[in-house]
């Protein structure tokens, strides 16, 4: 019961704080700012919170706290209209929204699709809330378990289950999480600061962008690939009453919703790479429990929900370590810690005992953001959907204008748009052969991971492999591979063997 | 985005015509000035630059725009920095990573730190403080030589990255008292200090900013700072000097550069304006709660600190012949 009685007097103290007109002015504009943002294909959040910091040096702050956090969680909303609408994932958790989230557009279903992405993600964000209300102790605790051997386990995890991703031959997807682990080691080694593969290029120092890979071989490949075939419009004549998914498939993405904030909630604690993996675990595990697994990638409506839901509750769950420790978990939370020690505060336990009403604030502020977001996002469906119906001849050069600018602005050098176009032949080169990029991408993004926590983990044991399996975390994570492997994996393969796609 | 720069230029435009004439200088800035960080958002560097940002641009009435080029430990946006047109309007923020060890370590870098960029001044330095996880019984130097003996290879440091001033650290204070410690490379010192938060690795050296609140909170024990001065925020923490340890002078700073060729005295009007700056009462107000203190120099000043710091490394780098090629 106390705890109960705790929990609501700590949402009385955050929502005296959230609620003041100021604070709600600040957390709209944040929200707004930050949908905006994703919206643009690779206008990352993170600069565009770099850009407004200075302008929260004036401000109180909870108040600038609150319009940051706005930011960042409206942009990761926004980011998946885009992924949506014409298949630009802007980062990497929007490309599973990709996935399923296009492929409902271009059968006329953009509306639903946008519809069901914003009630999943407040959905998500609403007992995500809750979740760092109530259990942000337990969270702490297991964000300081995670070393290195866990993280390398984690990711092996994270990759064993990458197969279900793709719906085609899974021997192709193997391979494809291959290539792009090989791609994903280009850069400076962290473990021995060495440039590998980097042909002398020193743009290549800190490795291929990862943006504009993602926009290259999701967003121009698919307008590639789309022009390459006879132009069929018809089914983007949608009617109004097909804006909004029916209440049927509203229920039947429940369950989907919250096996996404479960994950999300989770694995967003984790810093350094555990967010990276919630929207793709999302969506293996939708995959895997569906009836019929053969709807995903050809636009399954839970295969937006779980994603969306997961991403949502991770970019929220990633404040607990920032908050409770003081730990950036990924680059924007270590731009927060700028924003707060300019504010005069050092982040870390005391923040909590020292400040609740900030602590508690910015907390109950984020609900707040994701009920402004659905209140600002569902009256715009009808516009973005409109956008669809822009002719081709106009969409598509805007389009590729679009994916230029935002790869130029991610890391301001003109190189990225040069890797973005050689990526986007890359991927109409996959797409001809029916290789999918999904499990590619996921590669990329883990495997360096994968390793650098691999040498490290050895390095600290002074090369006993013993450590993976000696740490408990470490060891289930492995033993729940193996198992996956065993009952996911060798049976799919000898199945898919059989059909043919 | 382009458009609210462009719309902030003018308002500052347009307030230097309302609140009076510029003052006559010999070297006018005649266009936008960039300000180039070669880090990604939000470390030292950056923030430096975007506090700066506003009042130089009200300084010289012209905006001023920052822009991030992150890639290969900040070599990137230096080498646009010394490649760019010399006339002043491109300056470099960057830290003793890009200007100290990076020319010790690559040897094929694209551009010559002290030949192709120019010193303006220096702007805040940074010492480091040096603690352990606190499952590590030990309180004070001699009692982590006396652990690290008895239970050789258990110690960690957890280091920003390999070369780094850190992990020159490291090894030097290793070599000095024959510690046996292991050191482990991270990307960046904010994913070091996760890991020594989280005893993944045990040790560390990083910048006063990012470590004192965890030493001030119990999730770190301070052992000792660098340079000479304690910190306020740990006044019972010796100082390397005070201990007689080796690399006293070890801890982070930054300066401002600009183009190579830019005439010396629009260098030295960049110098005047950005020490009045950095001597404005809010701004060492800022660098302190950024963990450091304000330091200036004349560009003659800086040239002779970048030649001792690279050659200090130097012999560091030499005798334990590290190289990143």
């Amino acid at each position: 019961m106390d705890l109960i009685a705790n929990l609501f007097a700590n949402l009385a103290t955050g929502f005296s704080v959230a609620l003041t007109p100021a604070n709600i002015g600040f957390c709209f504009m944040g929200a707004l700012i930050g949908t905006l943002v994703g919206v643009l294909p690779g206008i990352a959040p993170i600069t565009t919170i770099a850009i407004l910091l200075p302008f929260t040096f004036t401000l109180p702050p909870s108040s600038s706290l609150i319009m940051l956090a706005g930011i960042f969680y409206g942009a990761q909303y926004g980011g998946s209209t885009t992924a949506i609408l014409v298949n630009v994932p802007g980062e990497s958790s929007s490309i599973v929204t990709c996935l399923d989230g296009h492929q409902m557009a271009k059968k006329g279903r953009a509306g639903p699709a946008l519809a069901i992405a914003a009630i999943a993600s407040f959905v998500a964000g609403t007992i995500a809330t809750i979740v760092i209300a109530t259990a942000s102790a337990p969270m702490t605790w297991l964000a300081l378990k995670f070393n290195a051997a866990e993280y390398f386990s984690l990711m092996v995890l994270g990759l064993t289950g990458s197969v279900v991703l793709a719906h085609g031959a899974p021997e192709k997807a193997v391979a494809m999480v291959l290539v792009g682990l090989l791609l994903g080691l280009v850069g400076i080694d962290v473990n021995s600061g060495s440039p590998r593969m980097t042909m002398d290029l020193m743009d290549l120092g800190d490795g291929i962008g990862f943006v504009p890979i993602a926009i290259g071989m999701f967003g121009i490949a698919e307008l590639a690939v789309t022009l390459g075939k006879p132009q069929d419009r018809s089914l983007l004549a949608v009617k109004l009453r097909d804006l909004w998914p029916s209440w049927a498939e509203i229920r039947q993405c429940i369950p989907a919703m919250l096996r996404g904030t479960t994950l999300g909630s989770v694995l967003g604690v984790l810093p350094g790479g555990g967010a990276a993996l919630s929207s793709f675990a999302a969506y293996a595990l939708e995959k895997k429990m569906s009836k019929n697994p053969e709807r995903f990638g050809r636009g399954a409506i839970e295969g937006v929900a779980a994603p969306e839901a997961a991403n949502n509750a991770g970019a929220q769950t990633s404040f607990i370590p920032l908050l409770t420790l003081g730990i950036p978990g990924n680059a924007i939370m270590a731009l927060m810690v700028g924003a707060m020690m300019i504010q005069g505060i050092q982040p870390g336990p005391q923040v909590m005992i020292n400040q609740p009403d900030l602590f508690w604030g910015v907390i109950t502020s984020m609900w707040l953001g994701n009920a402004m977001l659905v209140v600002l996002n569902l009256p715009l469906i009808g516009v973005w959907v409109a956008l669809l119906r822009v002719p081709f001849r106009l969409l598509f050069p805007a389009i590729v204008l679009f994916c230029c600018i935002g790869t130029y602005t991610a890391n301001n050098t003109v190189f990225d748009i040069w890797v973005m176009l050689v990526f986007s032949g890359l991927g109409v080169f996959f797409y001809k052969v029916g290789a999918e990029p999904a499990p590619f991408v996921l590669g990329f993004v883990l495997g360096p991971l994968m390793e650098e926590n691999f040498r490290r983990a050895m390095y600290i044991s002074r090369g006993s492999s013993m450590t993976f399996v000696e740490r408990p975390i470490s060891a289930f994570l492995l033993l729940l591979t193996v198992a996956l492997f065993v009952v996911l994996v060798l049976p799919a393969i000898r199945a898919k063997r059989e059909e043919v796609f | 985005m382009l458009a609210r720069r462009t719309a902030l230029g003018c308002a500052l435009a347009l307030s230097a015509l309302v609140f009076g004439p510029l003052p006559a200088f010999s070297q006018n800035f005649t266009k936008q000035v960039h300000i180039i960080v070669p880090y990604a958002p939000g470390g030292t560097s950056d923030i430096i630059a975007r506090i700066i940002g506003p009042k130089l641009s009200e300084a010289i009435g012209q905006p001023v725009i920052v822009e991030n080029k992150p890639s290969s430990s900040g070599n990137v946006g230096a080498d646009f920095v010394a490649k760019a047109a010399p006339d002043g309007h491109t300056l470099l923020i960057t830290d003793a990573g890009t200007l100290a060890t990076q020319p010790n370590l690559v040897k094929k870098l694209s551009f010559d730190v002290q030949k192709d960029l120019v010193p303006v001044t220096l702007v805040m330095f940074s010492p480091y403080l040096f603690a352990v996880h606190p499952s590590v019984p030990v309180a004070t130097l001699q009692e982590l030589i006396a652990y690290d003996k008895a239970n050789p290879g258990k110690l960690n440091v957890g280091t920003s990255g390999v070369g780094s001033i850190q992990h020159l650290t490291a090894i030097v204070i290793a070599k000095k008292y024959g510690l046996k410690w292991g050191i482990v490379p991270y990307r960046g010192g904010a994913a070091a200090v996760r890991a020594v938060v989280s005893n993944e690795s045990n040790v560390i050296f990083n910048g006063a900013l990012a470590t004192q609140p965890f030493v001030v909170q119990g999730q770190l024990k301070g052992i000792a700072v660098s340079g000479d001065a304690r910190l306020p925020a740990t006044p019972n923490l010796p100082t390397f000097k005070e201990l007689g340890m080796p690399i006293v002078e070890t801890g982070s700073w930054q300066g401002f550069l600009t183009s190579k060729g830019t005439p010396p005295a629009m260098t030295a009007r960049l110098n005047t304006e950005l020490r009045k700056i950095l001597a404005m009462p809010d701004i060492e107000k800022k660098m302190a709660e950024l963990g450091g203190y304000v330091k200036t120099s004349t560009p003659d000043e800086f040239a002779g600190w970048l030649t001792k710091a690279i050659g200090d490394w130097g012999d560091v780098v030499k005798v334990e012949n590290i190289s990143l090629d």
